[in-house]
């Protein structure tokens, strides 16, 4: 028993070691360095800069929570130091367990986990996508003069719980949220040519061919495909007509939009309507429809709400101290209320707590004068 | 000329008569006498400000009704909307702690770097983007306009602090508390902008994952706005733990509004991506 009390007793003597305000002061300085550091350029900055002031700082508030009565007999300062140590500890979790990708979902389709691109993932992500169930549908783009881009209206179908399909319509601030994966639209979206393919000899194919990004690159619609088992690469270039006008209000979607498909093979050149069939070398091509794609922006952390709820907390806590501190002396009070005030020295010659006169002029120091207006 | 202009130019001229007038009262130069001990001329600067404050109300409804949408875009919004709030909330701390009054000496100047820039901008329209429509966008600039109003409070009692070890400044600032006080006074304003300045952060980092799919990515903005906390917090553990001069302290608090205010009008207008509203 009196040697684990010992145990205790050293591992808090040493634990002291590293609640000092001097290593809080210097982890705050290290961290303060690192952001200057990654000003500007946070992806191209090593990320130690950040993360190891933010591990002496969790260090610090751990032996600082445990040792400091200071802190841990001040309800409200214990629970916003608490704070601070769960806040690293769940961006710790966040980025361990987070995921960031995009995706472009064709109208008509739906979310496949494979279909994803440029994913960043931590090494703890689970990535299970089996709760995610959703299919595009068309959606909707407004303009301003001067091609401002406006509202998105992007209608989705996500399959419930239950089993059955329900109309959601996501876009810009309101993102489609399924099983913690959260899906935002983004400017990036665009026309798709959807193709049948018929190769000489083998089964018809259905696939679609995304133009770039519209009306971004609204003067390069084009993309090129290579067939299954051929060498020769086939072009497209879509000549659209849509209601875009630099000049006034539009709206950009699929319903009023329509265009030609130019198909290059070789040294040959096509020109292709809707429904129509061009005859090429290595087989058939049908322009079966002309239909949009949608770029989603695709983020998931699970930590995201808890951080919400501890640092409202934190917050809260810091409220309690400060609003205690300020009640326990009226703001007019020349008693000292800090350590620093409490070394009993004044903290300079002018209107010193000691004195209570300004040593400027030895004009009487007015204290009625700021309780109110009864002067 | 558009709707909006005469009222900001009403508006920063009863400013301007404040600032005189403030200036008038505490210098004994201007007024031909030691230091002015009635209250007449506070009150004269409590009015023209909340004319001030008024005008500039109706300048921002003007523009609103103008262009369709709030103060929220552009520069020149941005300046008008927080010469509007800082001019409001300091109305309010020089209407509730007449200790503060002389400080509008430091205040109002400082608020006149806004002023002026505000005069050499274009007010042409600006566009709206979607992600703006979110509610948080209010909750996370309201508590920015408070956290900066505080800020600026801190700033003018910090001056004191600072001008205080002139001849001048004593005289000017003969009327106000020991620089115990005036310094608690500060500090406690500073410690209320922590509070403000956290929330705020909480708010645009909500805000943020909602427009823009996530709730930090270190931009320049948030970066920024998080050197400016760090700063605050830096500088209030100094002070509530160690024994920091008058002058220092006062340093320090106007290290940390010189950082907010950059942060405030600066960083936005560098970075070219999320906080402009472009993605």
């Amino acid at each position: 028993m009196r040697c684990r009390c010992l145990r205790v007793l050293q591992m808090l003597n040493f634990l002291r070691k590293f609640a000092s305000l001097k290593i809080a002061l210097l982890g705050m300085a290290l961290l303060a360095i690192g952001a200057m550091l990654s000003y500007g350029n946070p992806l191209g900055t090593p990320v130690w800069v950040l993360v190891a002031p933010m591990a002496l700082l969790a260090v610090n508030l751990v032996a600082a929570i445990t040792t400091n009565p200071r802190i841990n007999q001040q309800p409200g300062l214990l629970v916003f130091h608490v704070a601070l140590l769960l806040l690293l500890l769940l961006a710790t979790v966040g980025r361990l367990t987070h995921l960031d990708a995009h995706l472009e979902l064709v109208v008509g389709t739906g979310f496949e986990a494979d279909k994803l691109l440029e994913i960043n993932a931590g090494p703890l992500h689970p990535g299970s996508f089996d709760s995610v169930h959703f299919v595009q549908g068309p959606y909707t783009v407004e303009y301003s003069p001067g091609m401002q881009r406006g509202l998105t209206h992007s209608h989705v179908k996500v399959k419930t719980a239950a089993g059955a399909w329900e109309g959601r319509i996501v876009g810009d601030d309101r993102p489609l949220v399924m099983d913690g994966y959260r899906f935002y639209t983004t400017f990036n979206k665009g026309f798709t040519s959807v193709l049948t393919w018929l190769p000489a000899g083998g089964a018809p194919v259905t696939g679609s061919v995304n133009m770039p990004s519209y009306p971004l690159f609204e003067y390069k619609q084009d993309n090129r495909w290579t067939p299954h088992g051929s060498n020769t690469e086939i072009k497209f270039w879509l000549q659209l007509k849509t209601a875009m006008n630099a000049e006034a209000h539009w709206v950009l979607d699929a319903a009023s939009s329509s265009g030609v498909l130019i198909v290059t093979s070789g040294d040959k050149r096509y020109e292709v309507r809707l429904g129509e069939f061009v005859d090429l070398p290595q087989g058939r091509l049908r322009f079966e429809a002309l239909t949009m794609w949608m770029g989603y922006r695709l983020f998931y952390d699970p930590t995201i709400q808890w951080l919400f709820f501890v640092a409202i907390m934190g917050i809260l806590g810091l409220t309690h101290y400060f609003w205690k501190k300020i009640n326990l002396q009226p703001w007019m009070d020349e008693k000292p209320d800090t350590i620093a005030e409490q070394a009993g020295k004044p903290l300079d010659g002018i209107g010193s707590p000691s004195s209570g006169k300004p040593s400027g002029n030895n004009a009487p120091v007015t204290t009625a004068y700021l309780t109110g207006e009864k002067h | 000329m558009v709707a909006e202009v005469p009222w900001l130019w009403s508006g920063l001229g009863a400013y301007f008569a404040a600032t005189l007038i403030a200036i008038w009262g505490v210098a004994p130069r201007f007024a031909g006498m030691p230091v002015i001990q009635n209250r007449r001329h506070e009150y004269a600067v409590l009015a023209f400000l909340m004319l001030g404050v008024t005008l500039l109300a109706v300048a921002i409804a003007e523009r609103w009704l103008r262009i369709g949408h709030g103060p929220w875009i552009s520069l020149f919004e941005l300046l008008m909307s927080q010469l509007w709030s800082l001019g409001l909330i300091f109305v309010l701390l020089y209407w509730r702690l007449p200790g503060l009054r002389p400080s509008a000496v430091i205040v109002l100047p400082v608020m006149w770097i806004l002023g002026s820039w505000v005069l050499t901008l274009e007010p042409a329209a600006s566009h709206f983007p979607p992600t703006y429509y979110n509610a948080w966008k209010w909750v996370h600039v309201g508590l920015g306009k408070i956290f900066l109003a505080l800020l600026l409070a801190g700033v003018g009692l910090a001056g004191v602090l600072i001008l205080r070890h002139t001849r001048r400044g004593q005289a000017w600032f003969r009327n106000m508390p020991s620089n115990v006080i005036v310094d608690r006074l500060a500090w406690r304003f500073m410690m209320l902008a922590l509070v403000f300045d956290s929330l705020m952060l909480i708010a645009g980092a909500v805000w943020a994952q909602d427009a823009w799919g996530r709730y930090w990515a270190w931009d320049p903005l948030e970066t920024s706005a998080f050197l400016t906390w760090l700063l605050l917090a830096i500088g209030l553990h100094l002070r509530l733990s160690y024994r920091v001069p008058p002058v220092v302290s006062g340093l320090m608090i106007i290290g940390v509004f010189m950082l907010a205010f950059a942060t405030y009008f600066g960083a936005p207008y560098i970075s070219p991506a999320a906080h402009k509203g472009v993605v």
